[in-house]
């Protein structure tokens, strides 16, 4: 009984385990990666220009790796979505950050799944983008947020689809 | 019991001194590690960083402008691509400091621009800190008669 117990319970925490790893998108260079590294502000660490809380949501934060490497973090776990709304609650703690390096020549950079703090964290799905969307749009779900944000509305509607007003789609 | 509050009160002040300590010692670690820029001018088209940097679509151009202000307003970092394929990743524009779906940058999209910033080279990226928009000739790149509208066709 006490074997069936044990077993059941390395399951389920093997489960829980693999439940927050990373999956592959298929982008190139990307290789599957739980990093632990504190989250800073990149204007700051590279200029000394450090307003309060890694600037409050409004700047681009990025992974200072232990070795002092600096990689920006410019994907979430959404459509067409940063990880800002994701990591600014971390700004200069320590956090494990599970997603996606992706080491391309042109630029490296991070995307985010899942993050928690490093000491006692709790793994958290990295949507907040959508939370916060949702929130301040009405309670409207956020899948399609990019379809429903008024401010792409607006700007479509000025520009049209190709940012020139009355370019027209190619005809089937 | 008054020595007890006085002891509490220090260890209270000593705290708090230390936290401000703290964080005047991360903005200072900050500066002292702050890497000269160097000042360049740089000509080409604001590009959306992920969708060009992973090529998961075609990313530029007019075909590509509905989801670049997608990803601009969902906070993905703005770049503007050199004539040279040099992308650098924008921190800042003129007077304003921000770089998450900062308006500025919104409005640029997909242009074809001249800017004048301190440029950061750190760990494989590219950094622009804009100081100045010199020339904007709008969007020029025309692709949506081949690549129609990127990503979904609509």
């Amino acid at each position: 009984m006490r074997k069936i117990l044990i077993s059941t319970a390395l399951l389920v925490i093997g489960a829980m385990a693999t439940a927050e790893a990373a999956e592959e998108w298929g982008i190139e260079f990307e290789k599957k990666a739980r990093v632990e590294a504190k989250v800073v502000d990149i204007a700051c660490e590279l200029s000394g220009n450090c307003p309060k809380n890694c600037g409050d949501g409004k700047r681009q934060l990025g992974l200072l790796m232990d070795d002092d490497k600096l990689v920006p973090v410019v994907k979430n776990f959404e459509a067409f979505t940063g990880a800002t709304n994701d990591l600014i609650k971390y700004c200069s703690k320590r956090i494990v950050a599970d997603g996606l390096m992706i080491d391309n020549p042109k630029m490296s950079m991070f995307a985010l799944q899942f993050s928690k703090l490093a000491k006692g964290g709790k793994w958290t799905r990295a949507n907040q983008f959508g939370k916060d969307w949702s929130k301040a749009n009405g309670g409207k779900a956020s899948g399609q947020w990019f379809r429903n944000d008024p401010r792409v509305i607006a700007l479509i509607k000025k520009n049209g689809v190709f940012g020139i007003p009355g370019l027209k789609p190619p005809a089937e | 019991m008054d020595r007890r509050r006085l002891s509490l009160g220090l260890l209270a002040t000593l705290s708090m001194g230390f936290a401000g300590l703290s964080g005047t010692s991360r903005a200072k670690a900050a500066v002292n590690k702050a890497i000269k820029p160097k000042r360049i001018q740089v000509t080409g088209e604001v590009v959306d960083t992920w969708c060009y940097i992973t090529e998961i679509m075609f990313a530029q151009g007019t075909a590509h402008y509905q989801c670049a202000i997608w990803c601009a307003l969902g906070g993905i970092p703005v770049s503007v691509l050199g004539k040279d394929g040099t992308v650098y990743m924008v921190l800042r524009v003129e007077d304003d400091d921000t770089s998450v779906a900062n308006p500025k940058l919104i409005t640029i999209q997909t242009n074809e621009v001249t800017v004048d910033g301190d440029h950061y080279v750190r760990d494989g990226v590219n950094y622009l800190m804009v100081n100045k928009i010199a020339d904007n000739k709008g969007i020029i790149n025309l692709t949506q008669e081949e690549y129609g509208i990127q990503p979904f066709g609509n």
